[in-house]
């Protein structure tokens, strides 16, 4: 039953990490915004073919 | 690359509904046409510029994530607008970080809405190559820009922002003041809870079925010592703020709730650790770290709230950074603060007097309506005194300060004490007098127990104690209030009126007493209606009026031309003479549009005798036709059945710093019994804010401007109303959008419903204390109890908090 002691070591291990994981989270502001980040992702990187907003003038 | 914007007036009544490319405003008759593009039409020849500006640079992309992203294009260019961002006292005090490769600095842009918003403005970049990057918090509302100093400057990057309809709020108070960091302290105290929290519990498991009782007896001592190890960091970091929060109770000889969770807190902790030392068992320790995780998150749903909204403005806020001094070398940009009496200054149209000053040269047209409220511009003459906080119409003018910033007129207000300490809660919250209480019967049942259990069985007295001292732990108590006033604001926050915390909730629910400001609060400033008085016109006769105002920049003209039919004539030879009127020539017909003695006496005299005195006007002659046009105050459509619904419940009263022409009319729609007071100082307002708080009334005081700040502050709870919250609002405990008065009424009633559910949840939280309790004093709180009952009454109140809330605010329409 000794395996219980490294068991228990190595899922305290994991916890530890996520640990870190969240206060890495913290510190590098990401839950200062937690609106921006959504829409910046859906935003197109390359330079756009320029097409002017035609219907919008409707 | 700065753009020129073209001076735009506003529109008139829009005829048909093209919508502008650039804003979404409707379109005047003829809209602005693109050669290269007949297809996209532009209100104002700013929209226009912007369109150009964003298309010469490949940045369309802006218009198609979301429809009309565009701000109106309103604001007159002002030359040497931002001449004060080169001196170098004025950007060490902006920049975040600087360095000869790299300049930050943290703008705070209210006017961002929308996708395309954070889309434009982190693609800074492609319209000024000297911008490495820029990156939006858009709660905040707040851009980041970092820049080569060597390749643009941070003029030209403010000017950029300004010409792309985004610009930047730079204030005296944003000087010195950076970017205040948002707390982290609870994340970090909620991350260790949890993680206390959930590991424990998988050790307590073994403890609570039976089968693992082979392996509790192997591994009892290692589990033990493995969770107080756990526990120990959830005591020392997440649960400080309980005991730092009981502790300065204490201090200030008071009891509040925090002081009976740290009490059973406590004794949670020493009896597992005694428990686990003398291997009686496993302990408490699930229970402890569980009990800090659930009131962490009580406290998280409590400190949420709208950090964009600054609730703590003052003065500063609202004055500029910096002003153009006057020197025998010529004009120089000076920080505000540096002004000193007896220098000269000049201010231009739109400008803000930033200290008391006297009036050297020109014409001063000074709009007080933001610091006396006053609702016209005054007319000053040269050796008149002008006090800060009004904002020049017109021509620029040369002051010489008297006083410097600190010592002004409006600044002395804030010397009074209402703003010196921070605001102590004036009213004990609920769940405080509760705490209390609860100290009281839990130590004296923790004690009975004993003294009941002493003589016969020592061992079980000391169980019987420190169980009821566990219990005491108001655990579902204190998230009862967090949970349903945190719920409650976030309803309230769904029709655009925020509240600063939590706490105001309560405040507004048990409130007896309302006073109003006047103008702007009670009176909607955009819509006065515009009243014509005299011989009837011609249409022609009409659109000759309206060309010649349309010239014009002054308030009053502007609003007239938005009320009179659209023109193209064509206006020869206009002039205006600041403080006086306007006149230019129609189709060879002379108009003259101004003060009675401007368009000259005899019209003056016929407008009057029509109209009656005392009221503001603008006269005009047309040849021969003479008449008056009367800008009267209208009170917001929603007023009457506001005060019908508030009526009836609590004690109203007014005040306003205008004279007293609205009486009857005020008197008729607040009925007999309302207090009704007219030409209030600032200060004026304060005092009879504290005279009522001192006849044991709880006060919100409903205002708008600069001159209600003291009153606002005072007050139990001070709610500011304001058109757009992008605009200045005084310090606060709450902002309500204009638009949304109407519902005021509903408001205040749901904030007392609120409180009942609070009162509900906390009967609720008894029951569970109660069963806790039986269970104590007999001495069969066990650790597997206490694991079953802690977690069922924290969820449970939470979501029966959340729930009632909710149902409450369907149930009005919320």
């Amino acid at each position: 039953m000794s395996i219980i002691f490294l068991l228990i070591g190595i899922s305290l291990l994991v916890a530890l990490t996520f640990l870190g994981a969240f206060f890495w989270a913290v510190r590098s502001g990401q839950y200062e915004d937690d609106y921006t980040p959504a829409v910046r992702m859906l935003f197109e990187e390359e330079t756009e073919p320029d097409i002017p907003p035609g219907g919008s003038a409707a | 690359m700065p753009v020129p914007v073209a001076p735009a007036l506003a529109p008139p009544p829009p005829h048909i509904s093209v919508a502008c490319t650039h804003c979404g405003d409707a379109c005047p008759d003829a809209p602005i046409r693109l050669p290269a593009e007949p297809g996209l039409a532009f209100c104002c020849q700013g929209c226009r510029a912007v369109y150009e500006l964003l298309a010469a640079n490949r940045l369309c992309t802006y218009y198609r994530l979301d429809a009309h992203p565009g701000q109106k294009m309103k604001t007159v260019e002002l030359p040497g607008r931002f001449d004060y961002l080169d001196a170098e006292a004025v950007q060490a005090q902006l920049l975040a970080f600087r360095s000869p490769t790299l300049a930050r600095i943290t703008f705070s842009i209210p006017q961002m809405h929308c996708a395309s918003c954070i889309w434009l403005l982190e693609n800074l970049f492609k319209l000024d190559p000297g911008i490495s990057s820029s990156r939006v918090n858009f709660l905040r509302k707040e851009l980041t820009v970092s820049y080569q100093p060597a390749a643009t400057t941070l003029k030209k990057v403010v000017k950029l922002l300004a010409a792309v309809g985004y610009e930047p709020q730079i204030t005296l108070a944003e000087l010195g003041a950076q970017p205040h960091a948002a707390s982290r302290t609870l994340y970090y105290q909620l991350g260790i809870a949890a993680f206390g929290f959930g590991n424990v519990m998988l050790l307590a498991f073994p403890e609570y079925f039976s089968f693992a009782g082979q392996l509790q007896s192997t591994f009892g001592r290692f589990f033990g010592g493995l969770s107080f190890l756990l526990a120990l960091p959830v005591l020392l970091v997440s649960a400080r703020g309980f005991y730092r929060s009981a502790w300065q109770g204490l201090r200030q000889r008071y009891i509040n709730l925090d002081f009976p969770i740290s009490l059973g807190l406590t004794a949670l902790f020493m009896t597992s650790v005694f428990e686990v030392l003398t291997q009686r068992g496993p302990g408490y320790f699930d229970s402890f770290t569980g009990l800090v995780f659930f009131m962490l998150i009580g406290k998280w749903v409590q400190q949420r709230s709208y950090d964009a909204l600054r609730f703590d403005r003052d003065f500063t806020s609202y004055f500029p950074v910096a002003v153009t001094r006057l020197t025998t070398a010529g004009e120089e940009s000076v920080s505000v603060k540096e002004l000193r009496a007896g220098q000269r200054i000049r201010v231009r149209h739109q400008e803000i007097i930033p200290a008391d000053a006297v009036l050297r040269r020109g014409a001063g047209q000074i709009d007080y309506s933001f610091v006396s409220g006053e609702s016209e511009p005054v007319a000053r003459q040269a050796g008149d005194l002008l006090y800060a906080g009004g904002r020049q119409m017109g021509e620029a003018v040369e002051l010489e300060v008297v006083r410097e910033v600190s010592q002004g007129y409006l600044t002395q207000l804030w010397n009074n004490p209402a703003f010196q300490k921070e605001k102590q809660p004036s009213l004990e919250t609920y769940a405080d007098k509760v705490g209390r209480y609860f100290v009281g019967l839990t130590l004296t049942l923790a004690l009975g127990a004993v003294a009941y259990w002493y003589p016969q069985n020592p061992a079980m007295a000391l169980r019987a104690f420190t169980s009821v001292l566990v219990i005491a732990c108001p655990c579902a108590l204190s998230l009862a209030t967090p949970f349903a006033l945190g719920a409650a604001l976030r309803v309230l926050g769904r029709r655009k009126f925020y509240l600063k915390n939590s706490a105001v909730v309560e405040t507004l629910g048990r409130a007896d007493t309302l006073v109003f400001d006047k103008t702007g609060t009670l009176t909607d400033v955009k819509k006065s209606v515009v009243e014509y008085v005299g011989p009837p016109l011609s249409p022609g006769q009409m659109q000759a009026v309206a060309a010649v105002v349309r010239q014009s920049t002054h308030p009053l003209s502007q609003r007239l031309a938005t009320e009179l039919p659209a023109s193209s004539l064509a206006v020869a030879d206009f002039t205006e003479t600041p403080g006086q009127g306007v006149r230019g020539t129609v189709a060879g017909v002379v108009v003259r549009v101004g003060t009675a003695a401007f368009v000259g006496a005899a019209a003056a005299e016929a407008a009057t005798e029509a109209a009656g005195p005392a009221q503001s006007g603008v006269y005009f002659r047309l040849g021969e036709a003479s008449g008056r046009y009367l800008f009267r105050n209208v009170y917001r459509d929603s007023l009457r059945p506001v005060l019908a619904a508030l009526g009836t419940r609590y004690r109203l009263a007014v005040l306003s710093g205008d004279n007293d022409t609205e009486q009857a009319r005020l008197r008729e729609l607040f009925g007999p019994t309302a207090e009704i007071h007219f030409r209030q100082t600032p200060q004026n307002k304060l005092e009879y804010i504290a005279q009522l708080k001192k006849a044991g009334r709880t006060v919100v005081m409903v205002g708008d401007g600069l001159n209600d700040a003291g009153a606002l502050q005072c007050a139990d709870a001070g709610i500011a109303l304001t058109d757009t919250l992008t605009n200045f609002s005084p310090a606060c405990d709450a902002i309500l959008e204009a638009d949304n008065f109407g519902q005021l009424a509903t408001m205040l009633g749901f904030s007392r419903t609120c409180l009942r559910i609070v009162l509900a949840t906390f009967a609720l939280s008894f029951v569970y204390n109660g069963i806790g309790l039986t269970l104590a004093v007999q001495g069969r709180f066990t650790p597997i109890v206490s694991a079953i009952l802690m977690p069922i009454s924290s969820l449970s109140v939470m979501v029966f908090a959340t729930l009632l809330v909710r149902l409450a605010a369907r149930r009005r329409g919320l």
